[in-house]
């Protein structure tokens, strides 16, 4: 056999065995409904994080992933049903893995991303961002509950709960300040909301100041003028009316 | 080294620019290299926090990424591409023109790193709008492109000439390997350059608030990945015209070697949507395109596999190699005088498991469970840290030593060196497989959260793999210490003999003349229209589907830029 008719056979192995491969890719399309995220390009980005109920077994997931979070943070839905998960986000590119399954999306400003998961048994699910997206990327995550349907109970329709309609809350929100600053204690990019008013804080100057009423005005308006020992300082100023700062300060009074 | 009759003298002024061209990114690689001893540190949960010494981590990795993907890589293959041109085509180069090129991708060097530095630029080596960067970032990077685009135009002159004296004359295989390469690098610059003069400069200088996301990313993957093969060229033509004789035989086949550049130049752009299988905005249907394109991008490394296999037998054999295995034995793997070989042949053992986890990646579907784990890291990391890494650091010493005429300081070392990354590697990537097929996220910092026994989201079953890739990382970086340490003990040694300018020439043990494999241009006609195929439509859709604009961000505020009052 001469090396060219050797060469013909090689390339012709290697050619089969890659069309091969790309046959089992589209035998899996076909045959198993393993997919890949759908495009939409007419749903219009979302902005509200939410979970719809279309019948017992079947729901429909809105995730907002935006700096740093993602919205809703617990989704809880009964085993065996099927979920539409659409993800959104108002900021940067995230993306978003629900561990142990095949659900993998990317969350692309301006495009709405859809795929569509079933579950069969109980399980926690942790949901993870791993398309870096700043500062608070390495812990944005968040919950999905698969819970057995016989325990299952459908979330009560919203009277939502009186601290989310406080005016302080939602400016709080509006204004980003939660992508750092959490209403419990885990909080790591920032200092915590609970708790926050009156107590004594240590600064990276080493003095302690109280933090009554004119520091966090002071705090909020001036993020750099007393630092806070152990974070940086990152924090950008924000575009609020004096008003609105008596209010959010307002609405930390009550979070002890 | 060999003693090598195709040994030529070159001009004081080329040799100069050659050696500040191969110094100057080897001395950023050292900080490269640096924070990728860093980040293995943070994954396995052993530095906690935010920054190291100074250094942020995301700062660190877009430095790790930019340094040694992007300004290492495209400094040795225009100072490579010199030297295959000046010594085949055997014409000297036009020096202004040359020391333009360097200049521009000097300063521009210089530019991205000082934002990078001065973290103005913590936006990874992907750069992925709405994360804004400063637009210096974005202009030092057009300035290492167009500068890499004038050394290739300055070699087409010498080219046109020696096709002009010799008629009818087959052209010089290394010569086909980096004109494939630099075909490759123009067809994969021209998307981002558009991407950044269109979209990213005129947007980070606020003269537009908006950036097209998904166009900006479609544009950037156009050029992701023939990048690669940008970087795997250089290291192919080492292999075609360098592996054989350093195993004392002959390259198995010129036409298998023509015939792969010729298929890179053809299908390594038209498959980069294969980057954007978990993306919304882009219809299956080219994402299947694509993963078809893809797999076609596989048929040269199975060539290449075998020609290898086939060119390191003959020349075995003919050291007296014997029987059906018996003629392994018979490579020269720590002979000290041929060390180029361990370089290469360590190279290309850890590309084996480079190109099937690619396959992996590529199979559409599949790509659901490992997109965005440090799964991917763990594949190139086989890939450009692996064939690509050690050709081009074996070939810049190669390079130092015979023009300057020094010799090889410590080659014991110098001969294990690649055995001593090759044993890092494949233990770092273990680690970052076993670690990605559980869905651990890639460029994310660990040791925050995941890796934090003392964190609400940590992932004891993670630590295993993260552990090993610490430990793989560590053997690197001790590889590349003491390849630091030959390199520039080269360097400054004492002269031993009159530089030179003599790469390595396989003959080769096939001559087949097949006309198909002769001519650049039937290749390019069919490579333009596969891109006209593959991205024409995709492109089109994404255009014409006006998705809203995206205002700026920067990495530490959840806040757009331009609604910071005062701004």
């Amino acid at each position: 056999m001469t090396t060219t008719q050797l060469e013909k056979r090689i390339f012709a192995v290697a050619v089969i065995f890659v069309l091969l491969l790309f046959g089992f890719a589209a035998l899996a399309v076909n045959q198993f409904h393993v997919g890949l995220p759908t495009c939409l390009t007419s749903v219009k980005p979302f902005q509200k994080g939410e979970v719809i109920t279309h019948s017992p077994n079947h729901y429909e997931v809105h995730y907002v992933a935006r700096m740093w979070r993602f919205e809703p943070e617990e989704v809880t839905v009964p085993a065996g049903s099927t979920v539409d998960v659409y993800v959104s986000t108002p900021d940067v590119t995230h993306g978003l893995i629900l561990l142990g399954t095949n659900l993998n999306l990317m969350a692309v400003p301006g495009v709405v991303n859809y795929a569509r998961v079933k579950f069969d048994q109980p399980h926690v699910y942790q949901v993870l961002c791993h398309e870096y997206c700043g500062l608070g990327h390495d812990r944005m995550a968040a919950t999905l509950r698969v819970v057995d349907a016989a325990t299952y109970r459908p979330p009560q329709a919203p009277p939502a709960s009186p601290a989310k309609t406080d005016p302080g809350y939602r400016l709080l929100d509006a204004k980003q300040c939660l992508s750092c600053h959490s209403l419990q204690d885990d909080a790591e990019l920032a200092p915590s909301f609970k708790g926050m008013y009156g107590r004594s804080q240590k600064l990276t100057d080493g003095s302690i100041v109280t933090t009554d009423d004119a520091y966090l005005r002071e705090s909020i308006l001036h993020p750099s003028a007393k630092l806070v020992t152990g974070y940086d300082d990152v924090m950008p100023v924000p575009d609020a009316t004096n008003e609105e700062v008596e209010q959010m300060i307002e609405y930390l009074k009550t979070i002890k | 080294m060999l003693p090598n009759e195709n040994a030529i003298e070159i001009e004081p002024g080329l040799k100069r620019m050659l050696l500040i061209e191969i110094v100057f990114p080897m001395i950023l690689l050292v900080l490269g290299i640096y924070h990728g001893l860093v980040q293995v540190l943070y994954r396995a949960g052993i530095i906690h926090g935010s920054h190291f010494l100074g250094l942020e981590y995301f700062q660190g990795l877009t430095l790790h990424g930019v340094v040694n993907a992007l300004v290492f890589t495209t400094f040795f293959a225009v100072a490579f591409g010199y030297a295959v041109i000046r010594q085949h085509l055997g014409r000297p180069l036009n020096m202004k023109i040359a020391w333009l090129s360097f200049a521009l991708m000097m300063i521009g060097t210089l530019l991205s790193a000082a934002m990078i530095l001065a973290e103005k630029a913590t936006v990874l080596y992907t750069f992925y709008p709405p994360l804004r960067a400063h637009p210096a970032f974005y202009i030092g990077l057009v300035l290492v492109v167009v500068g890499s685009w004038l050394a290739f135009f300055n070699w087409l002159p010498p080219y046109f000439a020696w096709k002009r004296e010799h008629p009818g004359a087959k052209i010089p295989l290394a010569v086909v390997g980096i004109f494939a390469a630099f075909i490759v690098w123009l067809i994969a610059t021209a998307p981002v350059a558009v991407e950044i003069l269109f979209l990213l400069i005129p947007w980070s200088m606020g003269w537009v608030p908006m950036v097209n996301v998904p166009l900006a990313r479609m544009l950037f993957w156009f050029f992701g990945h023939p990048l690669v093969y940008f970087w795997l060229l250089p290291t192919y033509v080492m292999y075609y015209t360098m592996l054989p004789k350093l195993c004392g035989g002959k390259l198995f086949s010129d036409f298998a070697g023509r015939l792969t550049f010729l298929w890179l130049v053809l299908y390594s752009a038209p498959v980069g949507i294969h980057h954007q299988f978990t993306e919304p905005g882009i219809t299956d249907t080219w994402k299947f395109v694509h993963a078809f394109f893809t797999m076609l991008v596989a048929v040269p490394s199975f060539l290449t596999a075998f020609t290898m296999a086939a060119s390191m037998e003959q020349g075995a054999r003919q050291s007296g190699g014997q029987g059906l295995f018996g003629w392994w034995k018979k490579l020269p793997y720590l002979d000290k005088d041929r060390w180029l070989f361990s370089y290469l042949f360590a190279g290309l053992f850890i590309f084996i498991f480079g190109g099937v986890t690619g396959i992996i990646n590529a199979s559409y579907n599949m790509n659901n469970v490992v997109h965005n784990t440090a799964w991917l890291p763990a594949h190139f990391h086989q890939t450009v840290a692996g064939p690509v890494f050690l050709s081009y650091i074996g070939m810049s010493l190669f390079l130092t030593a015979n023009l300057t005429g020094k010799e090889i300081k410590l080659p014991r070392w110098n001969v294990w060196i690649p055995y001593i990354w090759t044993l890092g590697i494949m233990i770092f990537s273990t680690g970052l497989f076993i670690g990605g097929a559980a869905g651990e996220p890639r460029r994310t910092n660990l040791g925050v959260s995941y890796s934090d026994p003392h964190s609400p989201l940590y992932h004891p079953e993670w630590h295993f793999g993260d552990m090993m890739g610490c430990v793989g990382g560590i053997i690197m970086t001790i590889a590349g210490l003491m390849f630091f340490v030959v390199f520039f003990a080269t360097l400054f040694g004492r002269t031993a003999k009159k530089g030179a300018l003599d790469l390595i020439v396989s003959e080769p043990y096939h001559d087949e003349r097949v006309p198909a494999v002769q001519s650049f241009t039937p290749w390019l006609a069919a490579a333009a229209l596969l891109l006209v195929i593959a991205y024409a439509p995709p492109l089109t859709e994404t255009i014409r589907s006006q998705f809203p604009g995206a205002r700026g961000y920067y990495p530490h505020s959840p806040l757009p830029i331009d609604a910071e009052p005062g701004h």
